[in-house]
């Protein structure tokens, strides 16, 4: 049976969904999950661990690691690795995959399959699928040699298993040889916002030059208080007109967005606009002229005035949503 | 010989000396920097090279573009040709007592004096001017400048040392010409005869006056190397040497060769000579920043400053670059040369066209950009979205190259022919029809490109299209600092078009026309390329377009930079405007070469403006203070940036933007 150690990843005590995913996948294929789990006081974590299909849970602690950083966190993945030697690694491509997973196959020398949107696991044989080309066409990769076959998979790639909550994990202490880090991080300190960015909401409420003035964009504000995980975003026009902070602004020039729904209030839909927005997977247009660009791309398309159409909507999803 | 005469002719080589020296440490500094010359020798065209300087120096052409200082300016210029006869025949006087021009004859003899005195007043009456306009009016091109005063006193004094000289020899000996020298004469008449000097005191008096002028024309020659005055050396050779082209493209970079270790400017010394004698030729007139829309929206770019400044960086590192250490030479950017400097242009090129002494304004900002974005990686974060697209997918915006022909599809499907079917079938066409990336996925410009196939039809004209083969020209790409992403680019569009044997090109695109016209041929692709506007003139001219639907209308054009002054063309749109039928044109303010931009090219399109006021905004002011109903573009560049102005000044329902090609589409039958 072959081994596959995966990289656990946590967020405010949680164990992230991701690494369920590659657990389940990993079990699913008939291979030993092995998980490693990193940082300061997580022991409580590993039995999560083991109730999502990992077998074992390699647990390296200390102070060095209470707050991720890729020289401690590297250096204790690689030294599991070794002691591991599985045919298989997996990690999320998320933020800290992205950041680690690099410096972690050119320490071991082995190749990495990055930012894969499926995996295969055949026997001992990792296939993995990646998009090339900005995503205009997908690579099967597959890997030659000896060695751990490495690869990064996106968030929300493959389905989670059920939770075994009586199942429990091994835990093997690897100790860490803190003296030899260069680099500790001692504090994280979050920026000011508390609100979601754009680029992380998976429901954007966007507003253009039609809104009229800042003030307005509370009408949107209180539709996205309503939608879970939902941001407001504007256009450059009404970035350009005061309206919002740039930071709000969805577009070629300035925030690519790619949420499950855009609706985009009073946005002609110029080209500029679309280019940061034409990958959200459903999009809804609201707009008095109804020769305006976005209708062409919009899967929904309403035609009014958004402030009419904007407080019907709240009012309508707070009904919805009230209900489940 | 006296002793005086030893004494001047010591002054004399002294300073002449001195001023040798500091020209020679010039023309080191100019054979040190190295960098290639942007559009090609300028040795060649000799004759054409000599007109030109006879025209612009000789005749001040360029400089008279601008009335009042243009009229200060030649007055002194051609007084100073005049009256340095006058000079050489005082500096003679020291050498022989009683040497005169007399010999020319009694005719020519008393019409020279009568010029030179004549001038003498005038030169005088245009420093007074001059001082008027920089202590009084202060035109802000002009700025603050001791350098001038101290310039204008010299000059000033050299008049009044003149006459002084003149006035005083007549009392002490008069001349058969002195009548001739109608101002000076007059002065002696009325304020020193009436003084009863002796001959001799009066001889003294002119003697000390003529020694004063030569102190200060020797000075004033000492001085020079090292002000702004030294373009009475330089704008002649810088004038013999200009771009006699009106057109330009991009200097092609040699990629390919494996010596070379750094692109574009990063050190002063990465100038071409050419580079150097613009910094040495400028009068600091101001007439670029004055036509510059950066400078204009408050943008901290100033085309007079950055030569000024390139010049002070020059002169800093010149110890280091006359001792031949490039490697103690400082880097260009973070001086006074900045990032928001430099990424400011917007390449409308209003500057050149404004230089009365040809200095190319451009090709220094753009080289400083390829070496940013080719050597340091270091560019606005919004272009990295703009090279990735372009990269992926062939266009600036992340648009799928496989929808490039959906214009012509979508609503209804236009059947426009794309030159791989006509290859197959074997058909052949007269044009190809270049729509761009504009054309093919902006929404607003789609509807140009459509109403230019209706057009074309309209008259007869076979064309077909690339489709899905059509990439970016690499226009703005390459103006962005991306050499080597815009001549993949070029590349590939050369070979395609020369694989289908393409000789005649039309585009609705002003900075496609300007690629395919000026640039591609450095790539092999030489095409005789039009712009729709210009086809649709000859068109019309033809009798093959007859406009005769027509509504009432007042409209105003606006100048692409690209159509106007990179490619001169300003008579071919405004012909087509004319012929529509109760159309009424009115041009703005600052139409033809003075037109001004709309902010969006250099890659400005693709950058956020967050420095002052948005230049489209201020254009678009320009546009509605005629009072216009429509505004006529011919780019899609300027189409997306006035429609944008008209929206935010809320005039969306009142004024419209519309492509030339529109206006003749629904004129026409």
């Amino acid at each position: 049976m072959a081994t596959a150690l995966i990289y656990a990843e946590y967020k405010d005590g949680k164990i992230k969904k991701i690494t369920h995913e590659l657990i389940a996948e990993a079990a699913r294929s008939g291979c030993e999950p092995v998980a490693f789990l990193a940082g300061a006081g997580v022991e409580a974590l590993a039995k999560d661990l083991g109730a999502m299909g990992a077998k074992r849970v390699i647990l390296v602690q200390g102070d060095a690691l209470k707050f991720y950083s890729n020289e401690a966190y590297g250096k204790a993945f690689v030294e599991a690795v070794k002691s591991v030697n599985p045919a298989i690694i997996l990690m999320g491509a998320s933020a800290q995959g992205k950041d680690l997973a690099p410096r972690v196959a050119a320490t071991l020398g082995i190749g990495l399959a990055s930012d894969c949107t499926k995996v295969k696991i055949e026997g001992d044989k990792l296939k993995c699928t990646r998009p090339i080309y900005a995503g205009k066409a997908l690579a099967d990769v597959e890997f030659a040699g000896s060695g751990p076959q490495f690869a990064t998979v996106r968030p929300n790639a493959l389905s989670v298993g059920a939770l075994q909550e009586d199942a429990s994990a091994a835990v093997t202490n690897q100790p860490l040889d803190a003296s030899a880090l260069k680099s500790v991080v001692k504090d994280v300190v979050r920026g000011a916002t508390a609100k979601l960015d754009v680029t992380e909401a998976n429901i954007v409420v966007s507003g253009g030059r039609a809104m009229k003035n800042s003030e307005n964009f509370a009408l949107l504000e209180a539709l996205s208080a309503v939608l879970p995980n939902s941001a407001v975003g504007a256009s450059r026009a009404a970035v350009d007109a005061g309206y919002r902070p740039h930071s709000y602004q969805v577009g070629q020039t300035g925030k690519v967005v790619s949420p499950t729904l855009y609706i985009a209030c009073g946005i002609s839909g110029a080209i500029q606009h679309l280019a940061g927005m034409r990958t959200s997977k459903v999009i809804v247009a609201i707009n008095k002229d109804p020769e305006a660009p976005i209708f062409q791309l919009a899967d929904y398309g309403i035609v009014g005035d958004l402030f009419e159409v904007v407080p019907l909507l709240t009012e309508e999803f707070k009904k919805v949503l009230g209900e489940h | 010989m006296p002793v005086l005469s030893f004494v001047f002719i010591a002054v004399f080589l002294a300073a002449n000396a001195f001023f040798a020296y500091r020209v020679s440490i010039l023309l080191r500094l100019i054979k040190a920097t190295h960098g290639p010359v942007w559009s090609g020798t300028r040795f060649d065209r000799i004759p054409e090279r000599v007109l030109t300087v006879v025209m612009n120096v000789l005749g001040q052409r360029a400089v008279l573009k601008k009335r009042g200082a243009g009229i200060m300016h030649a007055t002194i210029f051609w007084g100073f040709l005049i009256i340095t006869l006058e000079t050489m025949e005082n500096f003679g006087y020291e050498l022989h007592p009683g040497f005169t021009f007399e010999f020319i004859g009694p005719t020519l003899f008393s019409g020279l004096v009568a010029l030179q005195d004549f001038f003498t007043l005038a030169v005088l009456c245009a420093v007074l001017y001059a001082f008027y306009r920089r202590l009084i009016v202060r035109p802000e091109g002009l700025g603050k400048s001791n350098d001038a005063i101290i310039i204008l006193s010299l000059t000033g004094s050299l008049m009044i040392s003149l006459f002084l000289m003149r006035a005083f020899h007549m009392v002490s000996q008069p001349n058969w010409y002195d009548n001739y020298q109608f101002f000076s004469s007059f002065l002696s008449r009325n304020l020193l005869e009436p003084m009863a000097l002796s001959p001799e005191a009066a001889g003294n008096i002119s003697s000390v006056f003529r020694w004063v002028h030569h102190f200060l024309v020797l000075g004033f020659l000492c001085y020079i190397p090292a002000s702004k005055h030294l373009h009475v050396l330089t704008a002649g050779p810088n004038t013999f040497f200009r771009n006699l082209e009106p057109t330009k493209g991009m200097r092609k970079v040699n990629l390919e060769d494996e010596t070379v270790t750094s692109f574009g400017m990063s050190k002063i010394t990465d100038m071409s000579w050419k580079d150097t004698l613009d910094l040495f030729a400028c009068t600091e007139c101001g007439r670029c920043q004055d036509a510059c829309p950066a400078h204009n929206t408050q943008k901290p770019l100033s085309p007079k400053a950055i030569i000024a400044d390139l010049k002070d960086i020059l002169y800093h590192n010149k110890t280091a670059i006359l001792a031949g250490k490039s490697d103690e030479v400082g880097p260009v950017l973070g001086t006074k040369v900045t990032d928001d400097v430099i990424w400011a242009c917007t390449s409308c090129r209003a500057c050149e066209v404004a230089c009365p002494v040809f200095i190319e304004q451009t090709d220094k900002i753009y080289e400083i950009r390829r070496n940013m974005v080719l050597m340091e990686s270091r560019f606005p974060p919004e272009l990295q979205t703009v090279f990735k697209n372009v990269e992926n997918n062939f266009s600036p915006w992340a648009m799928s190259p496989d929808d490039r022909d959906k214009w012509a599809t979508e609503p209804d499907d236009l059947q426009v022919k794309t030159m791989a079917a006509l290859a197959a079938s074997g058909e052949q066409v007269e044009y190809l029809f270049w729509v761009g990336c504009a054309g093919s996925f902006d929404d607003r410009n789609k509807k140009v490109s459509r109403a230019l196939v209706s057009v074309l039809r309209k008259a007869g004209i076979k064309f077909a299209i690339l489709g899905k083969e059509e990439k970016c020209t690499g226009d703005p790409v390459r103006r962005m600092g991306n050499e080597y992403l815009a001549q993949s680019l070029i590349q590939e569009n050369v070979n395609k078009l020369n694989e289908y044997k393409v000789k005649k090109v039309v585009t609705a695109c002003p900075h496609c026309f300007n690629a395919i016209k000026n640039e591609w041929k450095d790539f092999g692709g030489t095409f005789e390329v039009v712009h729709h506007t210009q086809l649709i003139g000859k068109l019309i001219k033809e009798g093959k377009l007859k406009p005769t639907k027509g509504t009432e209308q007042k409209i105003t054009y606006h100048d692409s930079c690209y159509i106007g002054r990179w490619n001169q063309e300003y008579e071919a749109p405004r012909a087509i405007l004319d012929s529509l039928p109760m159309a009424k044109v009115q041009e703005m303010e600052k139409n033809s070469a003075n037109g001004m931009c709309c902010g969006a090219g250099g890659g400005r399109m693709w950058m956020e403006e967050t420095i002052g006021t948005r230049v489209n905004i201020k254009r678009t002011e320009q546009a509605l203070a005629t009072n216009a109903s429509t505004i006529a573009a011919n780019c899609p560049f300027c189409m997306t940036m006035l429609t944008d102005g008209i929206k935010s000044k809320d005039m969306a329902e009142k004024v419209k933007v519309v492509d030339i090609a529109e206006l003749i589409d629904q004129a026409t039958i």
